[in-house]
């Protein structure tokens, strides 16, 4: 063991009622990468707030390099030595990359109240060499730049004034392979150079690869820390859950024959921009995957089989003819969308469970009278946040409140009442941990099992490879290839298609 | 296992304060009702109580606007254009009045519910702020009434004031309030206004046709206005150039005593539109029987229209005016 760098003591956080953190202590040495595991809703994310200042923690301590530490923001964390990049895009819209890289520094600039940009820009630019980065511009604007190249200038915000401690929130999840590569290189070279690196992630292979030392957390509380050379997957996913995790992850059969029955036909769509000429068959019990790097377009194609994308060329037609030009039309013939944005897109977040379960399903729900009782959308919305196993106090509660997992619950939960026969998933497992995943990939295939066809759009390659009968792999805005259901099928031979 | 009983009572009894703090925030404007009408009765020495039907007079006009914004702002629109619609509406009952009152209530309804189109299409299909739109067709629609009523007010025919008795006017208002509550509470059409409130595109991925309810909304507000104008004339058989100013403000001032959250969405109640106005004409009467002068009593409704405003905004959800 090498020398403490910060130790965490008794740290406890309540959000209202909810007790995010009880008492959690460990150390973090030096020069190492220590990762921090845990399901939705143990307590990571908030711990590290707690750490870099985007909360403020109710009691216990921080002590870095043997000194407490209490930031107020992130930027008095940055100025202690500990910074942070996020699951979410960190970068501000409407400020060049340079202005981005030096948000909150900009004093270092600033003469005589004005700001030097040149000086600026010279230094940004410095850094980003320095990085490896040449092809991002210190003077362009931000949004010139897509979501990958954007962590590439969070990474550089984060780490090039050398902090003592760099959190890494389950920013993998959003990245491509490429992007992560990147990622895992700067996590090396931090550690080399004696500097520490908290990583969250919910990918287990990964965080086994990456970290030193890995600590759980469950339900806000401190369960263990381990050497990674010392546990394997299924030792961590025992701590994570408190409990062996039994049965198949993904499905188990192969070789079975998927109808030959077409239930929705995509000719030749196009949507500018996005992508071109896309033209394939779902089939009746069918799951189809597609893969591809984030910004191949196969995002893209879910919602335009779901009839949401603007200006959209080429047809969606359904077996009996419909042909799909617009989300009403798409789910009145009983097609189901979640999206990768799923707080926005998929969720009313300011709004109960109840309302959220029973939106597409309310002319259903309502009698002779076009009336609807609160009685009945309530136990609507109970049979099916129940059928989920969603953790809630009750169906009136406010999705907002609720943890990525149980989100999607109550996301899956409003399709499963509409009893939806196609279902455009995109990114169901995103962000989402061990336990959720396993009852999103049962309730899949049982789906497919009646009768139900499934597109998956995924950017987890080991899901789409365990789950899929067939898999389409997406390259700028094309499809670049399709692999069927094999036992031997390996990521690399995906990985070839996709890039 | 005792530990985990242990958080369970602690969870217990932080629910139970939480809850206990939304049913006096629920509870505020109801409570405030009383508190001034008690305060107000005792102040005037109960000629407040003894003038009561001077002051449900008042009401009806208030209370039937207010409903159609309260669709508005529900589903996190601005609506400033009442005072206008009010007027158009007010002059056409008017000149309609002589011919057939059937007819001038149908007109009166028309006419709100075209402006309420007007200000739906700037707002849905060229995507203006509904705020802006509505303060334009405000500025728009004054002119004409100006252009229309300045020389000599438009008057209605004699035969209005027949209808102008309390189970008239009363019921009115009450059947708009009951229709009203019903498509509200218990209808498809009520849940997405709410829902479209807390987030409008994850509606629209519901399968909801966000952009047509919204135009409906701003229709259905400009005819209920509409129809508030009959009552309206009913009252005061003629139409200034003044008539409807400032109805607008009045509507706004009454939903937010009323507990109206400003940005809509989920924690919206029906119960906002009814309290909020018995609440501002009680207010503004008291106000006018203590003898305070017009400039006072704008000080005193600024004053408490802020501080209404900062006790009931949904903070977590305030980015989201349309």
């Amino acid at each position: 063991m090498g020398e403490i760098r910060l130790q965490v003591i008794d740290v406890s956080k309540n959000f209202g009622i909810t007790k995010a953190l009880k008492n959690v202590s460990f150390n973090i040495d030096k020069g190492e990468i220590h990762a921090l595991i845990g399901e939705n809703g143990s307590g990571k994310s908030t711990l590290t707030n707690s750490l870099t200042g985007i909360y403020k923690k109710d009691s216990g301590k921080f002590i870095l390099d043997g000194k407490e530490i209490n930031p107020a923001n992130q930027v008095e964390a940055n100025n202690e030595g500990v910074s942070i990049i996020v699951q979410e895009l960190g970068t501000l819209d409407g400020l060049t990359v340079a202005e981005n890289i030096f948000l909150g520094h900009e004093d270092r600039f600033v003469k005589f109240g004005i700001k030097n940009t040149n000086a600026m820009n010279k230094e940004a630019n410095e850094l980003l060499k320095k990085y490896g980065f040449e092809r991002i511009k210190a003077s362009d604007m931000i949004e010139n730049y897509n979501f990958e190249d954007r962590k590439l200038v969070e990474i550089v915000k984060a780490t090039y004034f050398d902090p003592k401690i760099v959190v890494i929130d389950e920013t993998t999840t959003a990245l491509s392979r490429e992007g992560r590569e990147e990622l895992y290189k700067q996590m090396n070279r931090i550690k080399e150079s004696g500097n520490s690196v908290i990583f969250i992630s919910h990918d287990l292979p990964e965080v086994l690869k990456m970290s030193d030392t890995i600590t759980v957390l469950r339900d806000g509380v401190f369960i263990d820390t381990v050497r990674s050379s010392a546990i394997d997957e299924e030792g961590l996913k025992k701590l994570m859950v408190g409990r062996e995790v039994t049965g198949g992850y993904y499905r188990s059969d192969y070789g079975e024959k998927v109808s030959s029955e077409v239930v929705m036909s995509v000719k030749n769509v196009t949507v500018p921009g996005l992508i071109s000429d896309v033209s394939f068959d779902l089939h009746k019990g069918e799951i189809l995957g597609f893969g591809g790097l984030s910004e191949s377009g196969m995002h893209e194609v879910g919602k335009a089989c779901f009839g949401a994308s603007f200006d959209r060329e080429g047809s969606v037609t359904l077996s009996d003819g419909t042909k799909i030009n617009d989300i009403p039309t798409a789910i009145k013939h009983s097609i189901a969308y979640t999206s990768k944005d799923r707080d926005n897109e998929s969720l009313v977040m300011n709004q109960s469970i109840r309302d959220n379960i029973c939106l597409p399903s309310l002319t259903a729900l309502a009698n002779k009278l076009h009336l609807l009782s609160d009685r009945r959308l309530k136990k609507f919305a109970n049979k099916y946040a129940e059928t989920m196993s969603t953790k809630m106090q009750s169906v009136d509660q406010f999705v907002s409140n609720l943890s990525g997992g149980n989100k999607q619950k109550v996301v899956l939960a409003r399709w499963l009442g509409k009893d939806s026969d196609i279902l455009l998933l995109d990114s169901p497992t995103r962000g989402i941990d061990v336990k959720v995943k396993q009852d999103i990939y049962q309730l899949m295939d049982k789906m497919r099992k009646e009768g139900k066809s499934i597109i998956m759009i995924s950017e987890e390659l080991m899901e789409l490879i365990g789950m899929c009968d067939r898999i389409i792999i997406m390259k700028d805005g094309k499809i670049n290839g399709e692999l069927e259901r094999n036992k031997d099928m390996d990521e690399n031979s995906l990985i070839a298609k996709m890039v | 296992m005792a530990n985990k009983e242990n958080t369970e009572v602690l969870k217990d009894e932080a629910l139970k304060k939480q809850s206990f703090l939304n049913i006096l925030r629920a509870s505020l404007p109801i409570i405030g009702l009383i508190i001034v009408f008690i305060v107000f009765n005792a102040l005037t020495k109960g000629n407040m109580w003894t003038s009561r039907k001077l002051i449900l007079n008042q009401i009806y006009v208030v209370l039937i606007s207010a409903v159609g914004v309260f669709f508005v702002m529900t589903l996190g629109g601005l609506d400033f254009s009442q005072g206008s619609i009010m007027g158009i509406a007010s002059i056409v009952v008017c000149k309609l009045s002589g011919v057939n009152m059937i007819l001038a209530i149908v007109g009166g309804v028309v006419a709100g519910a075209l402006i309420g189109a007007f200000n739906g299409y700037f707002y849905v299909n060229r995507k203006i702020k509904s705020f802006i739109v509505t303060i334009c067709t405000m500025f728009l629609f004054r002119g004409f009434i100006k252009y229309m009523a300045s020389n000599s007010p438009v008057a209605a025919s004699m035969k209005v004031y027949d209808y102008d008795t309390t189970p008239i006017k009363l019921g009115i208002t009450v059947a708009v309030l009951l229709i009203s509550y019903v498509v509200f509470r218990f209808t498809k059409f009520g849940i997405n206004l709410k829902a479209i409130g807390a987030g409008e595109k994850a509606v629209m991925f519901a399968g909801v046709k966000t952009d047509k309810v919204k135009f409906l909304i701003y229709v259905l507000a400009g005819a209920i206005t509409g129809l508030a104008a009959f009552v309206n004339i009913v009252k005061n058989g003629s139409a200034t150039a003044n008539v409807g100013n400032q109805l607008e403000t009045q509507i706004l001032i009454a939903l937010v005593l009323g507990g109206m959250p400003i940005s809509g969405g989920a924690k919206v109640r029906f119960e906002n539109v009814i309290v909020g106005s018995l609440l501002y004409i009680v207010l503004n009467n008291g106000l006018i029987m203590m003898g305070l002068t017009t400039q006072a009593m704008q000080l005193i409704q600024g004053v408490i229209f802020l501080i209404f405003v900062a006790i009931f905004a949904d903070r977590e959800n305030l980015s989201v005016i349309k």
